[in-house]
């Protein structure tokens, strides 16, 4: 016998797991290392946890078929905010995980963005640098050789003119 | 009392080109050697008609490095 198991998407980070709920309209409080949810059920607040580097969520096991209990006289009333249908556990995770991933890609994006920005500022200062030695470097040896130097700008090009006065037959 | 003038530019790529007056004959191109040995490899060097003229008259040569 065998057997195909799929995870859901570990929620690690914490910054995007909070954007991902507010997304999707489902309110929250932070406490210590949890976010509590507006979501209720017969133990309270439903939260996420930090449990090893990434946030589980935490409810009461019957909250899975909440809607039955819904239907029951002091069945705990939960549901999406945002809509205010019921939505299960298995389908608000859904919902959080679909949102999770599309800010994570987002961010990735953005990451790449601003890493090429940066390599591009870097190779740019590569280039003045580099410039601005062969410059100074052609001054010293000109000065050390007797040349006046003056320096201009001129659309954008260093111009040196290096000026020497000598004594021929 | 003569001269000696040589103008270097060096472009947004680094790229440079000099010129110079008031050097005579092959001495300009030494001069040049000298100030920018090193810092790029030599693309091509222009005589002008002037450096074939001997060291009585000015000369004027051009130097370019090659495109980084």
């Amino acid at each position: 016998m065998s057997a195909v198991v799929k995870t859901a998407t570990p929620f690690i980070n914490k910054e995007l797991l909070l954007q991902a709920l507010k997304n999707i309209g489902c309110n929250f409080t932070l406490q210590g290392n949890d976010i509590l949810t507006d979501r209720k059920d017969y133990y309270g607040f439903q939260k996420f946890s930090l449990n090893n580097g990434r946030y589980v969520f935490l409810h009461d096991s019957s909250a899975e078929i909440g809607s039955f209990y819904m239907t029951q006289p002091n069945g705990y009333p939960w549901g999406n905010i945002k809509n205010q249908e019921y939505k299960s556990v298995s389908e608000f995770l859904k919902t959080v995980e679909n949102e999770y991933q599309s800010l994570y890609q987002k961010k990735l994006k953005e990451l790449e963005l601003k890493r090429l920005e940066e390599e591009k500022r870097r190779l740019e200062q590569e280039r003045i640098a580099f410039i601005e030695k062969q410059k100074s470097t052609i001054i010293a040896r000109a000065k050390e050789k007797g040349y006046s130097v003056k320096e201009e700008n001129v659309k954008g090009k260093i111009k040196l003119v290096l000026v020497r006065n000598t004594y021929s037959k | 009392m003569a001269e000696q003038r040589i103008v270097i530019t060096i472009d947004e790529n680094g790229i440079i080109n000099a010129s110079t007056e008031g050097i005579k004959g092959e001495m300009c191109l030494d001069e040049l050697q000298k100030l920018l040995s090193e810092l790029a490899d030599l693309d091509s060097i222009t005589k002008t008609d002037e450096f074939y003229q001997g060291n009585e008259l000015k000369v004027q040569n051009k130097i370019q490095n090659k495109k980084q």
